[in-house]
């Protein structure tokens, strides 16, 4: 009989970027050792912008007396991708994944990331949620919803996804999200009803889920 | 000497850059901690050290790119030196 993998699930709540690092850090080394199953980390954060070794100059607009004054600090992150704002109002989901246990293939655990988030979206919104070639990330119209950077240490993952889900939008003007001319949105946006964060998290932990193939403990 | 490689990464992941490298050559380095990252496009992999011992030489610098199955670096093993090969004086 197929069974599923085991992943506890642990919604931090609020909490700050480099906080929420070292919570990322301390279950990765203990995944990596293999003495905990995969883990999936929900939070949200205050407002930061972080930025990866690869950031170009180019993709931080604001100067600093501007990021100052929106009281918006930077972080330079040990993941992959470009810049990327993080605030109140977006669900942020770190899984720290044993590749091992399923394939060596960080291709393919990019496009499930996205796979979690178009289900999600497409399931329980009704919202047209697409890939575009070439890039990584999910668009909802001409509009990018997600933005996505990992981070691996013998084959398990840390770092993750971030979901607009009634984000300060102004924000992302700060930077060149993803290092990309691009707009954002969030899943508010679309809708004239409130959505709520708590629910959008739920079904996209879900999602994560089915997706996997995981069956989640919550921790 | 042991050769340090990159591995494949995925399918269509055909390159990475070197983003940073952990140690600088002639570093005594440990197995199986960290010694380059790697950066694909939304990715960083982290390639450990195979076997402990010192980095001799870096065959691919920061920002360069990289393909699987490339040579990264080369290890000069530690020797494990037991009580019966000690040298008589």
């Amino acid at each position: 009989m197929y069974t599923l993998h085991e992943c506890r699930y642990l919604d931090a709540g609020f909490l700050d970027y480099p906080q929420a690092l070292s919570l990322q850090k301390r279950i990765l080394n203990s995944v990596i050792d293999g003495e905990a199953s995969h883990t999936l980390i929900s939070c949200q954060h205050p407002h930061i912008i972080t930025l990866s070794r690869r950031t170009r100059k180019e993709s931080i607009l604001a100067g600093q007396q501007e990021l100052e004054k929106c009281n918006v600090g930077i972080y330079c992150a040990d993941r992959g991708g470009d810049a990327t704002y993080h605030g109140p109002g977006q669900i942020v989901l770190y899984p720290i994944f044993d590749l091992r246990k399923k394939e060596k293939d960080l291709h393919l655990y990019l496009r499930r990331l996205e796979e979690t988030v178009i289900c999600a979206l497409r399931d329980n919104f009704g919202l047209n949620a697409y890939r575009k070639s070439g890039f990584t990330g999910v668009w909802v119209g001409p509009y990018k919803v997600v933005s996505i950077g990992i981070g691996v240490r013998h084959w398990v993952t840390y770092h993750g996804l971030a979901l607009n889900v009634k984000t300060d939008k102004s924000f992302f003007s700060l930077i060149k999200p993803c290092g990309l001319d691009v707009k954002m949105a969030s899943i508010n946006d679309f809708f004239d009803d409130d959505v709520s964060i708590e629910s959008v998290r739920d079904m996209l932990v879900k999602s994560f889920c089915e997706v996997f193939e995981l069956r989640m403990t919550e921790v | 000497m042991i050769k340090v490689y990159l591995p494949e990464l995925g399918e269509n992941i055909t390159k990475a850059t070197i983003s940073y490298w952990y140690q600088d050559e002639g570093a005594s380095v440990i197995e199986g901690n960290d010694l380059v990252e790697v950066a694909t496009d939304k990715a960083t992999f982290n390639v450990p050290a195979p076997c402990s011992g010192t980095l001799v030489e870096i065959l691919a610098h920061e920002a360069d790119t990289v393909h699987p199955g490339d040579v990264l670096a080369v290890i000069e093993e530690d020797t494990v030196t037991g009580e019966g090969d000690e040298p008589e004086v």
